[in-house]
């Protein structure tokens, strides 16, 4: 909506200046976007609120602005006009009265029309409309005025005289005034004569009726279309316009005769017409609207005090009458263009707009004292991330909307069937993401490309899955780190390429720190080269995995170089993490370490070696550690070198070295029996 | 000489030549001359053989501790040589090199923003709730008294997945989840992804996050609002930043705001970022319409309360200056790494 700071001065006493205006009408609501110079006017760019079509005409405006600086408004005339000729007779038809519940048409005979229509022609220029003639710009002049959309047909088009207001019939066509051919559907609403749709009823009319230079009789259609069927068409249609964003706002119902009285009016004197018979069909008065006001409670709900006689005036100055009953309870019933006000605190807005909300006090809520909690998933979701930023990972945010293709790229990733939309914007970005690797292979295809070669990056994120065809929707918290090129680099010990114990210590760690037992199990996963599953507590099954990806993945991606990922859920992981740690004795007795060099098969997975230490040494062993992997000259090929420290102690007392030495034999006996290793 | 006190001297002299050895050469000559086959060691070694059983044992002992010792201060001289360390002019550690930093990471510009927007709130009494993303028209729609076929849609065009199905448009659908499972009094901020389909340039994005907030009680006033609004905009801005408040229409609070801060760019003066006037929009709020409260069953003759919500894009984007929002979902390691 545009306003002129000079058509608004035709119903207002203004002193204020054009920016003053402006800033009036921000902050009572009607926020003015930009103010532009056209000439010796200026023309303001209005963003008005869907609650507020009464504002989409100058009146409405110059209604607010009295409203706020108490200025005193003067209406056009609106009188109805006298007939001065006889004209055809018409017949006009509802057939749909919850459509269109009034429906009038005025007839204008003996037209001479001019190309422009002089001063209106010019103020609708203003407001960036186009001028089209003498009769089409007076209509144009009166919807901006008034806020009434109204359209003007050439009579002698109509067939047979006769208007019927109908839904359009399946197939039918009509070719709007902009050119455009558009194919009509029930549950539109139309403008008929006898033979076809003239127009889209509240929308556009048809260019057959279109009044030209040439008409010599016009038929001027003034009525109220419902706001929900003509958003309905309109969004149908694709089709956008000013009298259509007018009724589907909601016009004033008591404004159908008056514009239409008006616009009559000044067609007669532009085009020395002949005004004849006013078709009225149909029944429509606004509902008269009384809300009961408790200035008292008006006053709390604002927290400022408010005088009985001041917000009488307020109401007054928008239109509105305000009867206060003995009892001293206010009554204040609202004038048919303020439809958007039904309840209270609609009236409680009101005055807090016009006195300005900047004049409203500050407080702080009146609450129990308390503090904000966090829950316990977001505070381990919170400190997961700090961890993971300690252990050099950076954090990544990508859509979770991706491509159906991307979505079924790893079938054996996910469970579930993933989550399409109906209407996506593109292909691209189709479906609910079911895992993260889709975001995390696309960043580091990025960051390739654009030679950042060392990545070492997480993204928490949710992951979307039906269960199944048709049944529940869940949204999975999940975390994806990935990591390729180089991890460290300095000049002290030169480059360190990233590998997969580099990602599998970060997942150890964090999961340590959440006190969350884990363990790791070969896997065999499409897309990955090597891959472990990662169960966590007793769960049968898998948490996640993490592994090498494989070429295919690689290449998807476009992907040049090594990358080596991991996905878990982190449902049962914020359930079970445990934030709060227990103190546990710090041990008063020393411990003492022995080391254990096992030579074994190359192929002989240590975990299993670690297993048995730990299991023959269960009671006093503190901790084993894998301090050393040699494969090379010093041992026979096709075996390998593992050196374990491990740490025996007791809590309560020194163990002696013979109770070591004992379990320490045991420990080697056990290893040489089940996979008939050496001891270096 | 008996053998202890020559094992004696022989310590002696090793710790002198230690201490001035301060390069590779002169440690291999050190272990040459003490622990090589020639070595002095050595010599003393085999000069046992003439000794008695209890002397033997005793100077055994000694020059098998000396031969650690020996070992071990030579080890310890070549990694001091190697990470150049070694106290002497030649070897002095070079305090303009750079020192070895671990890796660290960062965290993401949302991340951090939206952080801070909920510390400040939480420090306010208010707790964080989450709901779903993939909701029921009731939620993001109905209850908060959006109607169909209403142009005050049109502010949240939505994507759908079936017929009972969409992503939701605003974080407002928790608004009502919470309502529904706690009684008043309510102090909450709902954080979290939001979707519309808005074409993808440098200020939309059909993917974003916002924070949401709601207070509800017995006699919670606009002046509430208006106080609490004006703390959060200090705190996260700046105790210097001005705040206005402008009415508005959301379909879910009456009365309804629009809230601006002065430009953190120009101070106010006009700029390109506040497109000259002064003024940066940064959140709709207002009193939560009694409508929703009837939708929730909460009763809006007792309770009144007020509720807000912010992009997160929109703030990060002020506060750290980004001018394009595709920029957080492209994830380029320049742009992150700035963030700490």
């Amino acid at each position: 909506m545009k306003l002129s700071y000079a058509w608004l001065k035709k119903y207002i006493d203004l002193k204020s200046s054009p920016a003053r205006v402006a800033e009036l009408l921000t902050m009572s609501g009607s926020e003015v976007e930009e103010v532009k110079k056209v000439g010796s006017d200026s023309v303001m760019s209005m963003e008005i609120t869907s609650n507020r079509p009464d504002c989409l005409n100058i009146i409405g405006l110059a209604r607010e602005v009295a409203a706020v600086t108490a200025a005193k408004l003067r209406l056009p005339d609106m009188k109805a006009p006298r007939n001065t000729g006889k004209g055809p007779e018409i017949k006009c038809a509802i057939k749909n009265k919850k459509l269109c519940p009034r429906y009038t048409a005025r007839v204008i005979t003996d037209t001479h029309i001019t190309a422009t229509a002089g001063e209106m022609t010019e103020k609708i220029l203003a407001l960036g409309m186009r001028a089209v003639n003498g009769v089409v710009d007076v209509t144009n002049f009166c919807l901006m005025e008034t806020g009434q959309p109204m359209h003007a047909f050439d009579l002698d088009k109509i067939k047979g005289n006769r208007i019927i207001v109908r839904e359009a019939v399946k197939g039918e066509k009509i070719t709007t005034i902009d050119g455009t051919q558009r194919e009509l559907a029930p549950g539109m609403l139309v403008i008929a004569d006898d033979a076809r749709p003239i127009a889209i009823a509240g929308i556009m009319g048809g260019v057959d009726t279109e009044v030209t230079g040439a008409t010599k009789n016009i038929l001027l259609e003034s009525a109220y279309f419902d706001p929900a069927s003509i958003r309905r068409t309109a969004r149908l249609l694709g089709l956008s316009s000013e009298s259509g964003y007018r009724f589907e706002r909601g016009v004033d119902k008591d404004m159908v005769k008056p514009a239409s009285d008006r616009a009559a009016r000044l067609i007669g004197d532009e085009t020395g017409g002949r005004i004849c018979a006013f078709y009225d069909t149909g029944k429509l008065s606004a509902k008269k609207t009384s809300v009961k006001l408790d200035v008292e409670k008006a006053a709390e709900i604002l927290g400022v005090p408010l005088r009985k006689d001041k917000v009488k005036s307020l109401f007054r100055r928008l239109g509105m009458t305000v009867t206060i009953a003995k009892s001293g309870s206010m009554s204040v019933s609202v004038p048919s263009f303020r439809e958007d006000i039904t309840q209270e605190v609609d009236l409680v807005e009101e005055i807090a707009r016009v006195q300005g909300y900047d004049s409203m006090p500050m407080t702080m809520a009146n609450f129990i004292p308390e503090t904000g909690r966090k829950t316990h998933d977001r505070r381990v979701a919170e400190k997961l991330k700090d961890m993971l930023c300690g252990l050099g990972l950076s954090e990544i945010m990508t859509y979770s909307l991706i491509s159906r293709p991307d979505a079924e790229r790893f079938p054996d990733t996910t469970v579930g069937v993933p989550i399409g939309l109906k209407n996506p914007l593109s292909e691209e970005h189709a479906v609910l993401t079911p895992h993260l690797l889709d975001g995390m292979l696309r960043t580091i295809a990025w960051n390739l490309n654009r030679k950042n070669t060392d990545l070492a990056l997480f993204e928490i994120g949710k992951i979307y899955m039906r269960e199944g065809e048709g049944k529940k929707i869940s949204e999975i918290p999940a975390l994806c780190v990935g990591m390729t090129g180089v991890l460290r680099r300095d000049w002290r010990e030169g480059k360190k390429q990233a590998d997969l114990y580099d990602l599998k210590g970060a997942v150890e760690m964090f999961l340590k720190r959440l006190k969350i037992p884990v363990t790791f199990h070969e896997a065999a996963l499409s897309g990955m080269e090597t891959c472990a599953g990662v169960k966590l507590f007793e769960q049968t099954e898998d948490a996640g995995f993490l592994g090498t990806a494989g070429a295919d993945m690689l290449n998807a991606y476009d992907i040049g170089q090594p990358v080596f990922v991991c996905q878990l859920r982190l449902d049962k992981i914020m359930k079970k993490a445990v934030l709060l740690s227990r103190y546990r004795a710090v041990p008063r007795f020393p411990s003492s370490s022995r080391d254990i060099s096992v030579l074994c098969e190359a192929d002989l997975p240590a975990g299993k070696i670690r297993e048995v230490i730990r299991s023959v040494g269960e009671d006093i062993i503190q901790e084993i550690e894998l301090v050393d992997v040699y494969k090379g000259k010093q041992v026979p090929s096709g075996k390998k070198s593992l050196s374990f420290s491990i740490t025996y102690g007791l809590g309560m007392r020194t163990l002696t070295d013979k109770e070591i030495e004992s379990v320490h034999t045991r420990i080697k006996t056990a290893l040489t029996e089940k996979f008939n290793v050496a001891f270096r | 000489m008996d053998v202890l006190t020559e094992l004696e001297k022989i310590r002696t002299a090793f710790e002198t030549e230690a201490a001035s050895c301060d390069d590779a050469a002169g440690a291999e000559r050190l272990r040459v001359k003490y622990l090589g086959r020639k070595g002095a060691l050595t010599g003393i070694l085999r000069a046992l053989s003439g000794l008695d059983a209890g002397a033997k044992r005793e100077a055994g002992q000694k020059a098998n501790e000396l031969k650690q010792f020996f070992g071990e201060t030579l080890k310890e001289i070549n990694a001091c040589l190697a990470y150049n360390l070694r106290n002497s002019k030649q070897n002095a550690p070079d305090m303009t090199l750079p020192g070895i930093k671990p890796g660290i990471g960062t965290l993401h510009p949302i991340t951090r923003v939206m952080a801070r927007i909920n510390e400040i709130f939480v420090s306010l009494g208010f707790s964080i709730a989450d709901g779903p993303e993939v909701e029921t028209e009731f939620y993001n729609f109905e209850a908060l008294n959006i109607p169909l076929d209403h142009p005050s849609r049109d502010a949240f065009d939505t994507f759908y997945v079936d017929d009972k199905y969409l992503l939701r448009s605003h974080t407002s659908n928790v608004q009502i989840r919470v309502m529904q499972n706690k009684r008043p009094p309510i102090r909450v901020i709902m954080p979290g992804r939001v979707y519309r389909p808005d074409a993808v340039d440098a200020s939309h994005s059909f993917m974003f996050h916002q924070v949401e907030g709601l207070a509800v009680a017995e006699g919670v006033r606009f002046s509430d609002l208006k106080g609490v609004l004006s703390v959060f905009c200090r705190s996260m801005f700046g105790p210097d930043i001005k705040m206005r408040i402008r009415p508005h229409f959301f379909p879910f609070t009456e009365p309804s705001v629009e809230v601006d801060i002065s430009c953190i760019i120009c101070g106010g003066a006009g700029c390109r970022v506040c497109s000259g006037g002064g003024w940066l929009e940064i959140m709709g709020a207002g009193m939560v319409n009694p409508k929703v409260f009837k939708a929730v069953k909460v009763d809006p003759g007792k309770y009144t309360g007020f509720a807000f919500g912010m992009g997160v894009e929109r703030i990060a984007m002020l506060l750290y200056g980004i001018e394009d929002i595709r920029l957080f979902y492209e994830n380029d390691t320049r742009f992150l790494e700035q963030f700490t």
